[in-house]
Parts: structure tokens; sequence; C-alpha cells
């Protein structure tokens, strides 16, 4: 236990005085803390802006056979499109190509019929919505006109047409819409933080075996004690850099409170609740050491640095799948799909799977606790498991094992 | 304390490295491991540190199954390296802390070594700024620094230039001296003369000889004779076949039986002009070549 207490710390003063680690942990500290200082800062610019809002706004034009429809498209347009300037176009639809071509009008709506409309742009943006938002009006404008036929008064018409419904949302289970936010970054960081620091343990093992300082270290420590060293140090190396982060955002978050005003995300973000904070942590931490200790085992069998990258890739492709479940489930909504759940049952995807079906969704307490009972029963497992891979790998030199014959070494405990 | 290992058997899958390797060394001496490469001194310096278990066999201190919390060992690997990238102190601090000790007294103890090999002044800089040599002294402060019982060097003197070569023969005298159990594996075999008073040689994952160095020698069959003389050609046409010359230029007289020794050398003295005339003594040189050479 005490040779376990010096590898731990030997480890983590190692990540803390890499001038790597401290530099970008450093440069991520201050971009987050600009980032929480963007409301000020474009508030800043924004206030140069207002002069010129009415200056110019690109010409839109109407054209139409009939006057009367042309100027009650031109009036419903006028509060469809408000930043573009409308105008009823005559003569020719040549004249009104034209007027396109040469730059003085940006678009333009051709009525064909009532119901039917030819829209002239010179160049198709990806993101042009003015053919969808012209359907909309023009149904409205055709429904209104038919109503008017019948007999009804325009206003009449208009206030059939304008009709608000009322309504209020009660959540008794959660929340997905603001729930997402955090479930996202919790997944996000997760994920760069088991890619990024996963690779770092392989690398540390496989520098201390490719430097032969192994050698020593495997007849002076225990395998397990060396290995469960090294991870944990990782972690929480991991977890020092997280918190450094996010209690930078909070802190600049608190100052520029006012800026930042209602902004429903980072609200949502920086007012997590305490109970799904605890389960982050809980999942964040197994999901991380389990990672961990996979990617030191096999960290441990690569004889050269250069084989790491190889090495690693099936874990890599492993973690990958899980995250892809996940994230593919949060953004359809559907969090409470066959897939998912038995994902969140399965070690190596449930610190995911299970975080964003409690965040998201209603799971029962039984649910959660089998859940952690197998993601920390399989991380102590893959600890011990990795911990006789490492004793085997470590004195395997020359060209990298494979997967079989490590297998048969560990169990036939050489 | 006698450190005895017992019919030990080791083999990696399908292939046996170690066959029934028995030996013992006892403090105070120093005991030689030789062995080609790929003998099996690794696996078995691997499996008395217990790296590993062994298939069969048990390593016994005073007569007992060795408790590794209480017999400390010190290494020096023949694969060297330790942390290029890291302050000397730290390292040799930590590894000194992984064997056991308390934080202070093991940078005492790491202090006094790097003093008495004359590293002092490396102490603050990272390995990986001192030559290969200096490198090699500073590993051997982690085989050193705890004071182990037993102390493990292969290959000691490897890379050492004749100074530092002295200073480590001083201080492996001195783990003599102090009661440990010094077990060296060398391929230079002037030193393990030098140094050990048994040896084993392994070959081919077994023991083909083992015993004290000074035994063997006397022991080994003394049916040769060495004969330094400035006219030898009589003696060729004398003896024919049975005289050979050796690399020196003395003569090298094969006895058919042993026991003629004293009639062969009467019958030298006598009739031909001798400067000097012994019986041939093998050195270990000699020794290893015969037993580890053959069977291969």
């Amino acid at each position: 236990m005490r040779q376990f207490g010096k590898i731990l710390k030997f480890e983590l003063s190692g990540y803390l005085k890499n001038k790597i680690f401290v530099g970008i942990t450093a440069f991520l500290v201050i971009a987050i803390a600009v980032c929480m200082f963007i409301p000020n800062i474009t508030s800043l610019f924004k206030s140069d802006d207002t002069t010129d809002e009415n200056a110019e706004l690109p010409v839109m034009l109407i054209y139409a056979e009939n006057d009367e429809l042309s100027s009650l498209i031109k009036e419903y347009f006028d509060e469809a499109f408000t930043d573009y300037s409308i105008i009823i176009k005559d003569g020719t639809i040549e004249d009104l190509k034209k007027q396109i071509t040469n730059g003085n009008a940006e678009c333009a709506f051709a009525m064909n019929s009532a119901s039917s409309y030819t829209y002239y742009v010179n160049n198709l943006s990806m993101y042009d919505t003015n053919t969808a938002i012209a359907d909309t009006v023009l149904q409205d404008v055709y429904r209104v006109t038919a109503m008017v036929g019948t007999g009804m008064t325009p206003e009449q018409a208009s206030e059939i047409m304008s009709i608000q419904i009322g309504s209020e949302t009660i959540t008794l289970g959660k929340d997905q819409m603001q729930n997402f936010f955090y479930t996202y970054i919790m997944i996000f960081a997760l994920y760069m933080v088991i890619l990024l620091y996963g690779q770092m343990v392989a690398t540390n093992v496989a520098t201390e075996k490719s430097s032969r300082a192994m050698e020593v270290l495997i007849t002076s420590a225990k395998p397990t004690s060396m290995m469960f060293g090294k991870v944990l140090a990782s972690c929480i190396a991991g977890l020092v850099q997280l918190v450094a982060i996010f209690g930078t955002a909070l802190v600049f978050y608190h100052v520029n409170r006012s800026a930042w005003g209602d902004n429903m995300i980072i609200e949502s973000i920086f007012n997590i609740p305490v109970e799904l904070f605890v389960y982050m942590l809980v999942f964040f931490v197994l999901g991380f050491l389990i990672y961990a200790f996979l990617y030191g085992a096999i960290g441990s069998t690569a004889s050269k640095l250069e084989d790491i990258n190889t090495s690693v890739m099936p874990i890599t492709f492993l973690f990958i799948i899980a995250f892809f479940v996940v994230i593919f489930s949060m953004t359809r909504g559907d969090v409470d799909n066959a897939l998912i759940k038995v994902c969140s049952y399965i070690p190596f995807t449930s610190p995911m799977a299970m975080f964003t079906r409690i965040s998201m969704s209603t799971v029962a307490w039984y649910e959660i606790v089998v859940s952690i009972a197998i993601l920390v029963g399989s991380t102590i497992g893959v600890g011990f498991i990795a911990a006789k891979i490492y004793r085997v790998g470590v004195l395997l030199y020359g060209t990298t094992p494979k997967i079989g014959s490590i297998i048969k070494a560990v169990v036939r405990n050489q | 304390m006698i450190l005895e290992l017992k019919t030990i058997d080791k083999s990696f899958g399908e292939k046996e490295v170690l066959k029934g390797i028995s030996f013992s060394a006892e403090s105070g001496k120093a005991f030689g491991l030789l062995g080609r490469n790929g003998a099996g001194k690794t696996t078995t310096i691997r499996i008395l540190m217990n790296v590993f278990p062994a298939n069969s066999g048990e390593v016994l201190v005073d007569g007992r199954p060795i408790n590794y919390e209480k017999t400390g060992f010190g290494y020096l690997p023949e694969e060297r390296g330790l942390y290029p990238k890291k302050v000397i102190i730290n390292q040799l601090v930590y590894f000194a802390e992984l064997k056991g000790m308390r934080h202070k007294a093991a940078v005492n103890a790491v202090d006094y070594w790097l003093d008495r090999l004359g590293m002092s002044e490396y102490r603050n800089k990272r390995l990986d700024t001192l030559s290969k040599g200096n490198q090699q002294k500073i590993q051997l402060i982690t085989a050193l620094a705890h004071d182990p019982h037993i102390v493990i060097l292969d290959e000691p003197f490897s890379g050492l230039d004749p100074v530092n070569a002295m200073l480590l023969k001083d201080v492996v005298k001195e783990q003599i001296s102090k009661g440990k159990i010094v077990l060296f594996s060398s391929h230079q075999m002037n030193y393990i003369e030098e140094f050990c008073d048994s040896i084993a040689i392994i070959n081919a994952g077994k023991v083909a000889l083992r015993g004290d160095l000074h035994e063997i020698k006397r022991n080994y069959v003394r049916d040769r004779l060495v004969v330094n003389t400035i006219k030898p050609a009589p003696i060729q046409a004398d003896f024919g076949a049975a005289c050979t010359i050796n690399d020196d230029g003395s003569l090298m007289i094969k006895l058919n039986d042993p026991a003629e020794k004293q009639a062969v050398m009467k019958r030298l003295v006598d009739n031909y002009d001798i400067d000097e005339l012994k019986v041939f003594e093998p050195s270990l040189n000699d020794i290893f070549v015969e037993y580890a050479g053959e069977q291969v």
C-alpha cells in the first residue's frame, strides 16, 4: 500500500511538472476565461453597429400579373421578411432576371398564379430558407383570399389565420432540452479525456519499457501497485485539469453574470443539479479508469513507442462505438431505445450510456445501482487483469506479441 | 545467510528455459553466475527476485522458503536504463522508496552513494545529460542505496573506464566484507576470478559446473605440462603429437596418464634445456569454454 502511494505520488508529480501538461492546462484555462467574457466583448462592438441598421437591406422583388395580389403579398412579405426591402416589380420577367443578375436585387418571387410561383436568385445559398417562408406566407394569403371570397371581411379572415394557441408544459420526468447540454459536455469531456489520457498512460508504460527503467521497476514494485498507481495518477491529473478549466469557467461566469443575461444554455450548464453532478463524477471516474487500465496493459505489450498507435486501435475503436451509440440516441432525443439500455449495463459503454439515461430520461434507482455495481466490479477486475498483462508484457521485447500469446501467458501465470 | 536455489524449472510456452537449476551462495562471499548468451542467467535471476514464479523448484534462505518482504534485493540489470528525462536525485529517491525506505533515509542514502561514486555534482541534473558510464554509476546506486541483503550485478563492469572499474571493485569488495551475498553475472572472466569464491556455469538451462572456484581448478585433471624453453625443437621431436605450441611460444605436453607426471618432468629436466616447467592450471576462461562451449 505504501508502495502504491509512492508510485501514485511519483507519477502524479510527473504529470503536474510536465511543461506540456501545465502549458495546455494554462492555455485552456485562459481560453475558457476569455470565452466567459464574450457577451461583454460583443456588446462593446454592438453599439457601433446600430447606426447603419436601416442603411441598405437587400432587395426582394415581387412580380404578379394581378396588382391586387401583388400588393396583398407585399403586405404579408413585409412582415415575414424583415431583413429584405420588398419591392413590387412591373415589366417583364426578363427585366426581373436582369435586375438580379446585375445585382440590383437579390431575389424575386414571380407569381404564376395564386398558388404557384417561380423563385429567382443569383446564387442559391445552402441556407436559403426564403422559399420555405414564402410557402407558408403564400398559403396564408391564399386562405385569406379564399375566405374573403366566401363573404368574410378581411379582418375576420386575418384573425382566424393568426389565432394563437396558449399552452403550458409541466415536466414530470426529465427535461431533455435542459439536460441535453451538460450531458453533451460530460460525454464530450469523457471522450476527450479518455482518448488523451489513455494514450498518455500507454505511452508512459511503453516509455519505461523502451528506456529499460522497467528492468529495475519490475524488480522493485508489484505490478498491481504499478498499474493502479499509474492509472489513478493519470485520473487525478485529468480531474485536476477539468476542475481547473470548469472552475475557471464557473468563476468567470459569475463575474460576467449580468452580461450573459438569461442565456438558457449557459444557465442550464451551470445550474446542474447536485445529484446529477455526483453521478457525472462517478461515471466519469469509473469510465476513465476502466479505459486507462486497458490502455496501460496495451502500452506494456508494445516494444517500441511507434507501435502504440496501432496497438491501442481496438480500444479506441470500442470506445468510439460507445460514444456514437450515445450521441446518436441523444441527438434523436430517444435515450430509452433498446441499444442504449443494453449499453448502459455493459462496463465499457455504461459510463456514457447510463449517465445519458439518468440525465435525459427516468431511470429506476435499482437500474443505476446495478449498472454502477457492474462497472465498479469490472473496473477492478480489468485493473487486476491489466496488471497481469503488464507483468507479462513488460518483459517481452522484440515484436509486439499476439493477443493470444499474451492471454496464454497470463493464464499460465508466467 | 545462505541463499539456495533448488531444482528450478521454467518454461515459456513450449520452450524449456531452465531445467533443474540448483546452486547456493552464502553471505560475505561473491558468487559468479556464468553462461553463454541465452543460457538462462537472466531468467534465473528473475525467478530469484520473484519477477515471475518457477514452474517447479524453490528458493530458500537459510533452509526456509524466501520471504520477499524481509529479504532485500539490489539489482543492476544488464539492460541498463532509468528515466532519461527525470532529475537524478528524484528518481534515485523514488527507487529507494519503492524498496521500502522512508523518504528522509532514502535521500540520505542516495546522497551518500552519489558522493561515494563521485557523482554529487550531477545530483540535480537530468539523467540523459550524463555520459553512458556515468549513467551506469547512477544505476548502480539503485542497486545499493537501500542496503539490500543480496546484491545482483549483471555485467557490472561493461562500459566502465579503468578508473571507474577500480572504484566499482572497491565498492564490490566493501559489499562482500559487509557480509552481503554478491551475485555476479559476467562474461569478463578476469573479474569473476578476482572476486568470486564459487561459481555456477549454466549451459542450455542446466548447471554444467558448480562449486568453489579454487577447488574446481585444483580438481581439474592435471594431465598437462607447460614447458618454457629456448630450444623447443628436440622436445617436440621427442614427444611428437603429444607436444603442441601455445600462443605465447611455450610448449604444452599432454600426458597419457596424470600418474606419469613426475617421471615425465624428471625426463624433461634431465635431458633438455628447460627455463620453466609446471603443471598446467586452467584459467576460468578455459573452464568456461570447455563447459559452456560443448553440447551446443
